[in-house]
């Protein structure tokens, strides 16, 4: 019975496995296989001749690269950006005591009550006024309204997990309060920042509505509507393409997470602080 | 090496009042205890010191300098705190540096510096460990030398012992008055353990309600507990106290409860009668002969002593102390008598003065109780 049990629950962990890798497993088969055995029936499932052409047409012949470059610019500015205000808006909501802290808190929250398509007509409007539309840098605001948020409740929480005392000794130790804060916060709150900035950059890197909306020349557009843009049109849609793009997309998510991941879970401070 | 005074220092958070009008003068190189229960005001009142709270009204001097808007790193203190704060992401060595690297002393004068202080304290073979690497003990250790490696004019000690266990916490006692009498520095401890302030103190500032009760050598405080409430809280076990009348005849009064009536001579000038309160320690009642009648309740047995409970006649129970080989069975019939010299009388009501007169003791300091 036991025994039948563990089958079944591997059986039904594969079936999830497989059904999250899949996609992304055509995804990579599709953008190398040469056009004219996409199509054909019944589908080869590793391809006959691996190519590369799709690769080096996007590279060479379309826009890629420059939405490539203003995706990174976009949500490098905005991961920077939210994750250094919600440091030290965390900082304040912890550690300060004055009056509406809290209300200030809860109201930050506030905006994700809203769907997001309500509040992108009054930001148009307000980057327009502001002469910073159809720019990365007024995707860059936009991004920081929703993403910060969420980042400064998530570094609240690991800002609340450092211990007060940790600070008070360093200012009896002689550091002054920027000081305290550079040595002694910062470096715990590393795995907090992380975490943060990952999923901010995640957000702004897949993020479309907004980019749809708020920026339409090519020289501003980020990959997500720049792709759509370029290879989806009402007639036809350039599958190889797409799906070459689509890879060279999720590089570097996958790069970034890789990299940081084993920040995540490394150097969590416990120990320093007893009782 | 510095002097410190609390001049009416007052310190509120909201409508709370955690320290009421404190007056205090901890005069140079003494070792002082602030001892009193959770939330009597002495974690608030060492934080002052410290700089990390400013009093709400009042004057802090440390030295000659008052330093009521000193921040911390400017008042020339060092503090140890219960939870140890060492940086977890620094080594010991590195911990042990940070006051001095924060005083811009140079790498090569601190490294000599912390090699000091960990052969001081054992620390050499540490130093190059993370905190989350060390026992319980040895981040102690840590913790009091990153307040050693500096020489700084007050160490402020908030409860350092509390997380060690039993048989540290002893040794640690020793340690902490050998550093102390070693090192001649002012040094202001807090800790709600009677023993740990009765065994390491030039003296003791018991606190209650965010008002001092008295402030007095670890031997005053226990002979002339200054009112009820310190009578109460110092001693293990505690004092009996049991409620009662005064009455005057001619010079001397008597004192008289429920199974209890005896004469306990003259009084201080506040005594009036009516209600008081006499308290007795558990050494002070002789068992085996006398005018009073109890039930043996209790016998706890520690081994050296047996600590007795006895009901009396009224319904008043009373804790007695007696060396090991005198013992009783439970249900048993004794006759006591309560030591009249030893006995004290203290006005009504839980913070109610000591009325004894101050001849056969040192001179309880009734003006602070009084506060």
């Amino acid at each position: 019975m036991a025994h039948l049990r563990k089958i079944l629950f591997n059986l039904m962990a594969w079936s999830i496995v497989l059904a999250v890798a899949f996609p992304l497993f055509w995804m990579l088969v599709t953008s190398v296989k040469p056009q004219f055995e996409l199509f054909r029936r019944p589908p080869t499932i590793l391809p006959e001749t691996w190519t590369f052409e799709h690769y080096w047409t996007l590279l060479a012949d379309t826009n890629f690269l420059v939405y490539f470059r203003n995706s990174v610019i976009l949500s490098s500015a905005t991961t920077l950006l939210v994750v250094a205000v919600a440091t030290l808006g965390a900082y304040s909501l912890v550690r300060f005591k004055y009056r509406g802290r809290e209300s200030l808190a809860f109201l930050v929250l506030f905006t994700y009550l809203l769907p997001s398509v309500v509040l992108i007509i009054p930001l148009y409007l307000l980057l327009v006024q502001l002469g910073v539309s159809n720019t990365i840098f007024s995707l860059v605001i936009a991004y920081t309204t929703f993403a910060l948020p969420y980042a400064l409740w998530l570094l609240r929480s690991f800002m609340a997990g450092i211990p007060e005392d940790l600070e008070s000794a360093a200012l009896c130790d002689g550091a002054t309060r920027m000081g305290a804060f550079r040595d002694i916060i910062l470096p715990q709150l590393l795995p907090g920042i992380i975490s943060t900035a990952l999923f901010t950059f995640i957000l702004s890197w897949n993020e479309y509505l907004y980019a749809l909306v708020l920026v339409n020349s090519d020289s501003s557009r980020p990959l997500t509507t720049g792709v759509m843009n370029m290879l989806i049109s009402s007639f036809n849609i350039e599958w190889s393409l797409l799906m070459a793009a689509s890879v060279m997309m999720s590089v570097p998510l996958i790069i970034v997470f890789a990299f940081l991941q084993s920040y995540l879970t490394r150097g969590f401070g416990a120990g320093g602080v007893k009782g | 090496m510095a002097e410190v005074i609390f001049s009416e220092v007052k310190k509120s958070f909201g409508a709370f009042t955690a320290v009421h009008g404190l007056n205090l003068h901890i005069t140079e190189g003494e070792f002082v205890s602030l001892l009193g229960p959770s939330g009597c005001g002495k974690t608030t009142t060492l934080r002052m010191l410290a700089g990390l709270e400013f009093p709400t009204s009042g004057d802090i001097q440390i030295g000659d300098r008052v330093v009521n808007d000193i921040p911390p790193g400017q008042r020339d203190i060092a503090m140890v705190f219960q939870s140890y704060a060492l940086y977890p992401h620094m080594s010991v060595a590195d911990n042990i540096a940070y006051p001095l690297k924060k005083r811009g002393v140079g790498k090569a004068d601190r490294s000599i510096a912390v090699a000091k202080t960990a052969e001081l304290l054992q620390l050499t073979e540490l130093l190059k460990r993370k905190p989350r690497q060390l026992s319980g003990g040895q981040q102690q250790r840590v913790a009091l030398g990153r307040a050693l490696v500096r020489d700084p004019k007050v160490f402020l000690l908030d409860e350092p012992l509390s997380n060690l266990d039993a048989k540290l916490r002893g040794y640690m006692r020793v340690e902490l008055v050998e550093l102390h009498r070693r090192l001649g520095r002012t040094m202001v401890y807090v800790t709600h353990d009677q023993l740990e302030a009765m065994t390491m103190s030039d003296r003791i500032a018991v606190m209650e309600g965010g008002v001092l009760q008295q402030f007095a050598p670890p031997a005053e405080v226990y002979a002339a507990p200054a009112n009820r409430f310190v009578a109460s809280f110092i001693g293990t076990p505690g004092m009996t106290l049991m409620d009662g009348a005064l009455s005057r005849q001619g010079g001397t009064w008597r004192f008289e409860a429920p199974g209890i009536s005896m004469d306990v001579g003259a009084l201080n000038d506040r005594a009036e009668p009516g209600g008081a309160c006499l308290g007795v320690r558990p050494e002070h009642v002789l068992i085996g002969q006398g005018p009073v009648n109890g039930t043996i309740q209790v016998v706890e047995k520690t081994g050296h002593e047996n600590i007795v409970i006895i009901g009396l006649e009224g319904g008043q129970r009373l804790t007695g102390r007696v060396p090991a080989p005198q013992s009783w069975s439970i249900g048993e019939n004794v006759q006591l008598s309560l030591d009249a010299e030893q006995a004290h009388i203290f006005g009504p009501g839980p913070h109610g003065p000591r009325l004894n007169l101050p001849s056969n003791v040192a001179t309880p300091d009734l003006k602070s109780a009084a506060n």
